[in-house]
């Protein structure tokens, strides 16, 4: 009797290594885990994207639940959650954006044109929808890189108190809204 | 001639990675080697599976000038790749943190060489003892010989 139970004790593990690598199939690489998470909004001071005049901080945003919702107009998956998210702002969440300019690199001579950027993003707004209370432009992508944003669309959910509670990497709908941010904003308001 | 193609490509990816190595300018050997190990330890966030100094997306280009940034500043090694850590999670950095979870991951293929060692010797020793010869095996031995004999005769 032992013996035949001992005998089993391969085929157990054989199991359990089947089941832990079949899971690994349907696991999502990009879901990486982030550094920011449960930490605050990183202090940051950056134009916005419509009007140089205004310039956005961190103290800005605090005070509010917010989206902040990584994006490009060279972004097709950006594009393409535009539509979900307007539909949320309709809903009444307050979406901010940080607009991640890929193409700008100045060690390679670039010429930043902002007006022909406000003339696009006017273009892909009017087009898809604007879900944004306004746009923060991060020319160099410095406030990306403390939020630890690796390319758009990225979203994040930040509290009242500036802490950021999901970050989310790729595209918005429905079902990454109610299984990730809807759980994460019901804690908020209990 | 597609030979010569190929070879040609890579001639000019080679001045390529001369040219992006080149861009860096650095007062002290010491540093220059500090970037050069970290881009090479530091893994780009978007690509998966490259170090952002063999990166070409765009974070990979931010975080390899972040690195030159603090390395300029005088920041040590542990400081700039704590400095990533804290803002891409442990996957920037090809080196996992010992966790009760990695710690798993070292302890269990030695447990599993151990166990399968220990059970060889067990089993060895078990068929290596010597059984002793009793008149009631002899008996026995002779009662199957007795036996098979009768079977072979019919």
């Amino acid at each position: 009797m032992n013996k035949k139970v001992l005998g089993l004790v391969p085929l157990a593990i054989f199991i359990l290594l089947s089941v832990f690598l079949y899971q690994g199939l349907f696991g999502n690489p990009r879901e990486i885990q982030t550094g920011r998470l449960g930490h605050t909004m990183p202090a940051f001071s950056l134009p916005d994207l419509m009007d140089e005049q205004t310039t956005w901080t961190d103290k800005d945003l605090q005070g509010d639940v917010y989206l902040l919702n990584v994006w490009g107009t060279w972004c097709p998956t950006c594009l393409a959650e535009l539509g979900y998210l307007t539909e949320l702002k309709d809903k009444g969440v307050k979406i901010v954006g940080l607009y991640y300019d890929q193409a700008y690199d100045p060690d390679f001579g670039d010429k930043f044109d902002v007006v022909a950027l406000r003339e696009e993003v006017n273009n892909m707004l009017g087009r898809a929808g604007n879900p944004y209370a306004f746009n923060i432009l991060d020319l160099n992508r410095s406030l990306a890189l403390d939020l630890g944003v690796s390319g758009a669309p990225e979203t994040f959910l930040v509290d009242k108190a500036g802490k950021i509670l999901v970050h989310h990497t790729g595209d918005m709908n429905t079902r990454v809204w109610r299984t990730k941010f809807a759980p994460a904003i019901q804690e908020l308001t209990l | 001639m597609k030979k010569l193609i190929f070879c040609f490509g890579l001639l000019i990816s080679a001045i390529n990675a001369y040219a992006i190595e080149d861009k860096y300018h650095f007062d002290s050997v010491e540093r220059e080697q500090t970037f050069k190990e970290l881009t090479h330890e530091l893994r780009c966030p978007k690509c998966q599976n490259q170090n952002i100094a063999d990166s070409d997306a765009v974070v990979a280009k931010d975080l390899r000038d972040k690195v030159l940034t603090l390395v300029h500043e005088g920041k040590s090694k542990d400081e700039v790749i704590d400095y990533m850590i804290d803002r891409y999670g442990y996957f920037v950095h090809y080196q996992p943190p010992v966790t009760p979870l990695t710690i798993l991951l070292w302890v269990l293929p030695g447990l599993i060489v151990a166990l399968g060692f220990g059970f060889i010797v067990v089993r060895q020793r078990k068929s290596a003892q010597v059984q002793p010869w009793t008149d009631a095996d002899e008996t026995k031995l002779a009662a199957l010989i007795a036996k098979y004999e009768q079977r072979e005769q019919q």
